[in-house]
């Protein structure tokens, strides 16, 4: 007995241990690299649990982050996914959980089963009733093409100012499909700063609505839109899938997947389907893409300057696409007839984020006029800031891939 | 990457400058798609409305030739039944005296009753 604590065995099999263990790597040389990701990732966990910041998927991402960034745990292995594509020789033998959900991330699966689940809860009326929605749609995408060159400026590769620009879409799914394609090593800090910018809309919109817009602007009310039968909505889906698919091919997956959502929701004979790709499905695909993309936000490639200049870039992403709706909607009004004139503050709304950013143009406008609704017709180029990301989201793929 | 090796700013911004008129080419496409058919509906339904007016229009006059009708026989019903009494029996006699139950009026629950001994 003696002999055996005398020896060294014992001690060296528990320095072995220590040194093994997770608390050891924390010592090891790039070690506070883990702690300063854990730290990070429990701070997002704050903003999702007590501030609410989108907390359906910042939760779910956080805790991936949490869990790839635990020294010796190895839940996520990026080399199986090095060089933008899957080792297949190698992932039976060495993958793990998140490595398996990340395939979903990889092959492009989450997001449209996520825009299938969009689709559905989403009421195309006010784009139907008044199409001129389309265009301040399509001027909320200056801030991705804006925000594209900005990266070329900060000196990323052309495909990654591809993936940092789609931030400006404001529309999650679309940020991860493209950049899971363009540049999945930069998935963890494009998610997070998409879903962080999404959920401060509110804060980030009004003062450059506010920059951009006079009072008696503001105060603008719009007539009524007309109502919008049924055969009209069940009909709007499948031209819209029709024409895109035709002229994009690129960005048929996620513009098919959010018109088949919409047209399970319009026809009314399928109302099982519509609502298990509103809850069960939306709220299993949410949980695995929020884990496996928040796992890809390993300590290496997240403590870089790459993802300083990515969160810089997603708020000018933002900026661009709100004054782009705005500045457009004005221009327009130089058109119209009185009485037919638009309220620009619907046009910050064309940045996607549904329904937030067309909350935050009923808001301000409210703020002007009380007896004012926006609402309604910020749906408009709300929903077609959806439509016009995607297609957006599809022409990059087309330059870049 | 290589195949960007030979990518520069002029690329850059014409990929900016073509990528944000397609999207604008295919918004704009969409619009004329959606006017046209919102203008074919909007046409349908005036259509249809034209269509209904006339039908409500003979609905109309059908409903006040048949209000004049009803009327008609409601004021016939209401002079023939005012015309008419009740039928009575006639008799006065009492049948029957009953005497309904009421505590207030018990002698079980009257205050002569004596308290129970033990």
């Amino acid at each position: 007995m003696i002999s055996l604590l005398q020896s060294n065995f014992i001690l060296e099999s528990l320095a072995d241990f220590a040194t093994t263990s997770g608390f050891g790597a924390f010592f090891a040389p790039g070690g506070w690299k883990f702690a300063v990701m854990i730290a990070l990732a429990c701070f997002l966990l704050y903003l999702a649990i007590k501030k609410q910041f989108e907390p359906l998927l910042l939760l779910p991402i956080a805790f991936g982050m949490l869990l790839t960034n635990l020294p010796g745990a190895e839940m996520f292995h990026s080399e199986l996914f090095a060089g933008g594509h899957v080792h297949w020789d190698i992932f039976v033998d060495n993958a793990g959980l998140i490595d398996y959900l990340y395939l979903g991330v990889k092959l492009g699966i989450y997001p449209c089963l996520i825009f299938v689940g969009v689709g559905a809860m989403t009421d195309f009326g006010p784009l139907i009733a008044n199409p001129k929605s389309f265009l301040l749609g399509a001027a909320a995408q200056l801030g991705i093409f804006a925000t594209f060159l900005g990266a070329y400026v900060l000196g990323f590769a052309p495909n990654e100012c591809g993936s940092i620009g789609i931030i400006g879409g404001a529309d999650g799914p679309t940020s991860i499909f493209l950049t899971a394609r363009l540049a999945p090593e930069l998935l963890g800090p494009i998610a997070i700063a998409a879903y962080s910018y999404m959920a401060l809309v509110p804060v980030i919109q009004p003062p450059i609505m506010k920059a951009l817009t006079t009072k008696k602007e503001r105060m603008i009310k719009m007539s009524q839109l007309r109502q919008v039968s049924k055969t009209e909505k069940i009909i709007f889906p499948v031209i819209i899938t029709i024409i895109i698919s035709l002229l994009l091919p690129s960005a048929a997956p996620l513009v098919g997947c959010l018109m088949l959502g919409n047209l399970m929701k319009e026809c009314g004979v399928v109302d099982r389907l519509s609502k298990t790709v509103q809850n069960e499905l939306m709220n299993i695909v949410v949980i695995f893409l929020g884990i496996s993309v928040g796992a890809t936000a390993t300590a290496d490639s997240f403590l870089n300057f790459k993802t300083l200049g990515i969160l810089v870039l997603g708020i000018v992403a933002f900026s661009c696409g709100t004054a782009g709706g705005l500045l457009l909607a004005k221009f327009m009004n130089l058109f119209l007839p009185e009485g037919k004139k638009i309220n620009p503050l619907i046009g910050s709304a064309g940045v996607s984020a549904v329904p937030m950013a067309a909350r935050v143009s009923q808001t301000v406008g409210q703020k002007e006029n009380p007896s004012n609704f926006l609402l309604m017709h910020a749906m408009g180029p709300n929903v077609a800031g959806v439509v016009g990301s995607a297609v957006a989201a599809g022409i990059l793929l087309a330059f870049l891939s | 990457m290589d195949k960007f090796a030979n990518v520069g700013w002029p690329e850059m911004l014409l990929m900016a400058g073509v990528g944000f008129l397609m999207v604008f080419t295919v918004l704009v496409l969409l619009i004329f798609v959606m006017k046209g058919m919102g203008w074919v509906f909007t046409r349908q339904k005036k259509a249809a409305k034209v269509a209904t007016k006339g039908a409500a229009a003979a609905d109309e006059h059908e409903a006040i030739t048949n209000q004049e009708i009803a009327a008609a026989i409601i004021t016939a019903l209401k002079l023939y039944k005012s015309n008419l009494h009740d039928q009575e029996s006639e008799m006065i006699t009492i049948h029957r005296i009953a005497r309904a139950y009421s505590p207030w009026s018990s002698k079980i629950h009257g205050l002569t009753q004596l308290p129970e001994r033990k």
